[in-house]
């Protein structure tokens, strides 16, 4: 007996769809790599062949073949991707040996390898081969339904796989999902079929096919074998057509993702060639929905970083859905495809808002409203100006540490520029960014301390200041008492604290306060806490939220820090905490308020 | 520096027979909250380009609601967005959010 | 039959008081340890100046006179259709009228405006007990110089969510500023505002005394914030929205206008059925028209600020008017 391709024309979608697949794959990458800027092409060359390379082989394996940030959001969400991606995945690799193992190193077309059931029926097989490989092969398949059984099942009930919400899928996804759903069932189908007719199925398909033997006559099973395969490769054709316009797009891409991720290249403030490879490397999971505050505390269900990539990637996106958003990281905390969601929204804002600076802050020229003179500047920022506890313990505080402060804007400085960074308009932000630069150079000062995260990050990310340690106040005043240039006085306080964005997931600022905290009286950790802590909801980062939404994120916010048992609520965010007072009864004090107020 | 209404040459009435609203009202649309100000001033008050230069915030939207968009764009572009007046607007508009509406609508990007 | 007044503030009594003249046994549950709430603190009332004594006094008077029941130092901890349940045991009656009236608001809230951190910022309740005290003076026993009232802390305020309008504080700020004229004859004085809402009888031609007779400067504008300055000195920042240029203004002396805001206690009060809160927290009256001083419970009413920011004038009105109500609904009259 022989091997013959030609005598079934039912693979006809399959091979047309891989054709379409693979055409459009190649045109994509190809076409993003080589508009990639010079600067990352220097960083592919330089990297390639590098243990870094290697580092993204072990990446690839562990995150798109098994799924592992999948595995610690929920297990069995975890296992219904891994089922699906890796069990597909070895379904091949193992049909490949299968293959070879029959026929030898014979080169022979992709279907001759997806549906060697069909072609091999025929063959001469040698029995221990025949009851290892499909016995392996029918476990594979089981391991890929059982997957398929828990997406559908993840339909009806996702709170079981941990997800309160599941993505809104656009038709095309629809498409792409019945498809996928359909090709394994199909599969089963028509190899068991085959097996019925040629008793060559394994533990799974051989017994079904022999159910099918005893129920069908046998003309029907023949007509039967011909139409199930031919479905089957329709299913696969429609999927592989649809793979590379749909959310399937992230199975191959974000291989190439955490390669050139791995070689240092990122996303930047203005867009470029990268961001298709984030963009495009979203399965529209919707793991990223449920943290959102947004979603979860004022009801808007468009803006999420899932609708938010899809929106992009179709160039539907509008301002008010890549304006609406707290930029707060929580989702970009979860997300198992580590996408730069903030990175990615925040040159969408370029793109929708920048505008020349030109002569717009030609005001700014000359400005100089600093009081005082010492090596240490204080910058209090636009919104401390509000607080002033805040300013009034910071005032404190350095005179009990004997400190010589330079006070920056003391009388209304001028904005540190990541305010208006994060709408978009990244030339203007320049414009304080190089004004607040030549004011602490002509001051001559060596330490930066400001009260604020929000300034923090720009000082951070943005300014050149050689010779200038840039410090947040908890790192200043934690800096105090390790050294023992301040002392604090313990009380019986309860305290709880609440992580402002900017300084936790923003500038990884965790420990210091909490230090801090309990130095002084006993510190309560809420439930969501350090990189999963809340967002206060009045974010500068969200220019479309109406207040009556910022007020409801702040109640919720309130209830989560109340239910702590706390007396007492202590951020390190000014406008953290006039948000947060907004949404509890509980008293909100500042961290330099709580030294302040306890110092020996 | 530009002063709104004040000149001496130009006539002084707000003609509102004349005035063309349609961009005011397409304001108004997109951000509703605009209609609540009161005109207390606080955010002209605490405003940090305010305290630099002549820029007024409040003058400058109510111009605009009153159709007129002469200089606004560029009275607008003065504003660093650091979030101040949204802080202190005691009918929790969104103000951040109108200064950026008005720019847009206005504006010639 | 017994009547439960929950509170002692005028409108309280004047509750009891009536209830008394029409036939019925009235019980007052206060929970501090003397009657006449707010006012007992208060100097002077607008607009004609009288002493809140000289409307005190003839109340408790009466009180006594007439032997109405009261309970000092008791806290009212639930409300039913059949009593309520005190801090001192529970109290059987056969109807209930809820006078428990409103909070002053926490200035504190408003931070930007320093009260608490600045020694020169004071509310306009403070100001009114350094007047009973007979000593009016800044935090270093000076004279102020400069003085300046700031209308709507904690009234028509989004921020500290406080939508409503106080309703007195326009009226009281007029009038304190006319007295700390009198205190101060050579000082300055600046009262800014938003809106100047002089609704009552008397109002307006003391507000135009205010302006013409007494020199008080009226800048329309909301200070964003104060600042401290040397010598305990506050800076203050608001716009003057007539000019629409920003104003800087250095200071003695801040008085607070603060607002009335709904009871703490009203939550509580409304775990009993036909008892709701509005929008702004004041107890919700069942009518606004024909139904005032009723709640959707038939043997629960309503009298004075519980329900909204009322004046002293309004809240003794309304005390009758419960106790009209109660005596109707009781088969009394």
């Amino acid at each position: 007996m022989h091997f013959d391709l030609h005598t079934n024309p039912f693979a006809i979608p399959f091979t047309i769809g891989c054709i379409v697949m693979f055409a459009v794959l190649a045109y994509k990458y190809v076409r993003w790599i080589y508009r990639l800027p010079k600067s990352d092409k220097r960083l592919i060359r330089k990297n390639l062949f590098s243990s870094k390379s290697w580092r993204a082989v072990c990446e690839a394996i562990s995150e798109s073949l098994l799924h592992r940030r999948i595995f610690r959001t929920n297990p069995i969400l975890g296992y219904m991707h891994m089922s699906l991606a890796f069990g597909w995945f070895l379904l091949i690799v193992v049909g490949f040996i299968e293959t070879v193992a029959y026929m030898g190193w014979t080169p022979i077309p992709l279907r001759g390898h997806v549906f060697f059931k069909f072609y091999s029926r025929e063959l001469e097989h040698s029995a221990l081969w025949q009851s290892v490989f499909t016995n392996i092969m029918d476990a594979l398949l089981l391991f890929v339904l059982s997957g398929v059984a828990l997406a559908w099942l993840k339909r009806l009930y996702s709170r079981m796989m941990g997800m309160r919400r599941t993505t809104r899928h656009v038709w095309g996804d629809r498409v792409a999902l019945s498809a996928l759903w359909f090709i394994f069932p199909l599969r089963l189908i028509a190899e068991s079929t085959t097996s019925a007719i040629w008793h060559n199925g394994g533990f799974l398909t051989g017994s079904l096919g022999e159910f099918i033997d005893k129920t069908l006559s046998f003309e029907a099973i023949w007509h039967l074998e011909s139409v199930s395969w031919f479905i089957y490769a329709l299913a696969l054709g429609v999927f592989f057509c649809a793979m590379p316009f749909s959310r399937y797009m992230h199975i191959f891409t974000e291989v190439p993702l955490i390669f050139l991720r791995k070689y240092g290249i990122k996303s930047d403030v203005q867009p470029k060639s990268f961001d298709h490879f984030q963009i495009e490397a979203c399965s529209r999971c919707g793991i990223c929905i449920d943290p959102c505050q947004l979603q979860r505390d004022a009801g808007i269900d468009n803006v999420q970083a899932v609708y938010y990539l899809r929106d992009r990637r179709y160039n539907m996106l509008t301002a008010e859905v890549a304006d609406n958003c707290l930029m707060c990281g929580r989702c970009a905390e979860r997300c198992p495809v580590g996408v730069d969601i903030l990175q990615l929204r925040q040159n969408s804002r370029y793109t929708l808002h920048n505008s020349p600076s030109f002569r717009r802050y030609n005001y700014l020229q000359g400005v100089d409203t600093s009081t005082g003179s010492g090596r240490v500047g204080y910058f209090a920022g636009c919104m401390t100006l509000l607080s002033p506890r805040i300013m009034n313990a910071m005032e404190r505080i350095f005179k009990a540490a004997n400190e010589e402060v330079w006070w920056a804007d003391k009388n209304g400085g001028v904005c540190c520029g990541r305010p208006i960074k994060l709408t978009g308009e990244v030339d203007a932000a320049q414009e304080m960014v190089k004004h607040n630069t030549e004011l602490f150079t002509k001051h001559q000062i060596t330490t930066l301390v400001t009260s604020c995260p929000i300034c923090l990050k720009v000082f951070k990310e943005d300014y050149n200041l050689p010779g200038i340690e840039i410090l947040h106040h908890s790192e200043y005043i934690d800096r105090l008492i390790q050294n023992g240039r301040l002392k604090v006085a313990q009380n019986s306080g309860k305290y709880t604290y609440h992580d402002p964005c900017e300084l936790g997931r923003g500038c990884g600022i965790y420990d210091e306060p909490r230090r801090i905290i309990e130095s002084i009286g006993v510190l309560l950790e809420p439930t969501e806490t350090r990189q999963q802590a809340l967002c206060c909801g009045s974010s500068i980062a969200n220019t479309a939220i109406n207040d009556e939404k910022q007020l409801k994120i702040a109640t919720s916010l309130g209830q989560t820090l109340e239910a702590t048992g706390a007396d007492s609520i202590v951020t390190a965010c000014p406008l953290c905490k006039k948000a947060v007072k907004r949404g509890s009864r509980l008293a909100v004090l500042d961290l330099a308020e709580i030294v302040a107020d306890n110092l020996k | 520096m530009i002063d709104f209404g004040f000149g001496v040459n130009v006539a002084r009435a707000v003609n509102m027979d004349r005035n063309n609203l349609d961009t005011a009202h397409d304001i108004f649309n997109s951000l509703p909250d605009l209609q609540a100000c009161i005109a207390c001033g606080s955010c002209t008050a605490t405003c940090t380009a305010g305290n630099l230069t002549s820029f007024n915030f409040r003058k400058v939207h109510t111009l605009v609601r009153r159709g007129e968009y002469k200089e606004a764009y560029s009275e607008m572009s003065k504003c660093m967005l650091c979030g101040k007046c949204r802080l202190v607007c005691p009918r929790g508009i969104n103000t951040r959010g109108v200064v950026l509406t008005i720019k847009k609508k206005l504006g010639d990007y | 039959m017994k009547v439960t007044v929950i509170g002692g503030g005028v409108a309280g009594i004047q509750t009891a008081i009536a209830l008394k003249e029409l036939g019925l046994t009235p019980i007052i549950i206060e929970k501090n340890d003397h009657l006449g709430g707010k006012l007992c603190g208060w100097h002077k009332l607008f607009p004609t100046m009288t002493p809140a004594e000289q409307v005190l006094t003839p109340l408790l008077e009466r009180v006594k006179a007439l032997g109405i029941e009261v309970m000092l130092s008791t806290e009212v901890t639930s409300i039913d259709s059949d009593g309520v349940q005190t801090s001192q045991g529970r109290i059987e009656s056969a109807a209930t009228v809820i006078c428990s009236g409103f909070d002053l608001f926490d200035a504190t809230l408003k931070e930007e405006y320093g009260y608490g951190i600045y020694d020169n910022v004071i509310t306009s309740a403070d100001l009114e007990r350094m007047m009973n005290n007979g000593k009016v003076a800044l935090a270093d026993g000076t004279q102020p110089h400069r003085i300046a009232f700031l209308h709507c802390v904690g009234s028509r305020d989004e921020k500290v969510q406080q939508r409503h309008c106080s309703k007195v504080c326009c009226v009281t700020g007029v009038k304190q500023a006319i007295e700390m004229r009198r205190w101060f004859p050579k000082s300055e004085i600046y009262n800014f505002y938003m809106d100047i809402r002089m609704f009552g009888a008397g109002y307006e031609e003391m507000y135009r005394s205010a302006q013409q007779e007494h020199g008080i400067q009226f800048i329309r504008g909301r200070i964003s914030e104060a600042a401290p300055v040397l010598n305990g000195k506050v800076q203050i920042k608001a716009e003057d929205t007539l000019i629409g240029r920003p104003l800087k203004m250095t200071v003695d002396l801040l008085v607070l206008l603060i607002g009335m805001t709904a009871g703490q206690s009203n939550k509580c009060w409304t775990r009993c059925a036909g008892i709701t809160q509005s929008d702004s927290m004041f107890l919700k009256p069942k009518n606004m028209f024909a139904g005032n001083v009723c709640s959707d419970a038939p043997n629960i009413f309503y009298a004075g600020t519980v329900t909204a920011p009322k004046t002293i004038g309004e809240s003794l009105n309304e005390a009758n008017a419960a106790a009209m109500r109660v005596a109707q609904y009781l088969g009394r009259l």
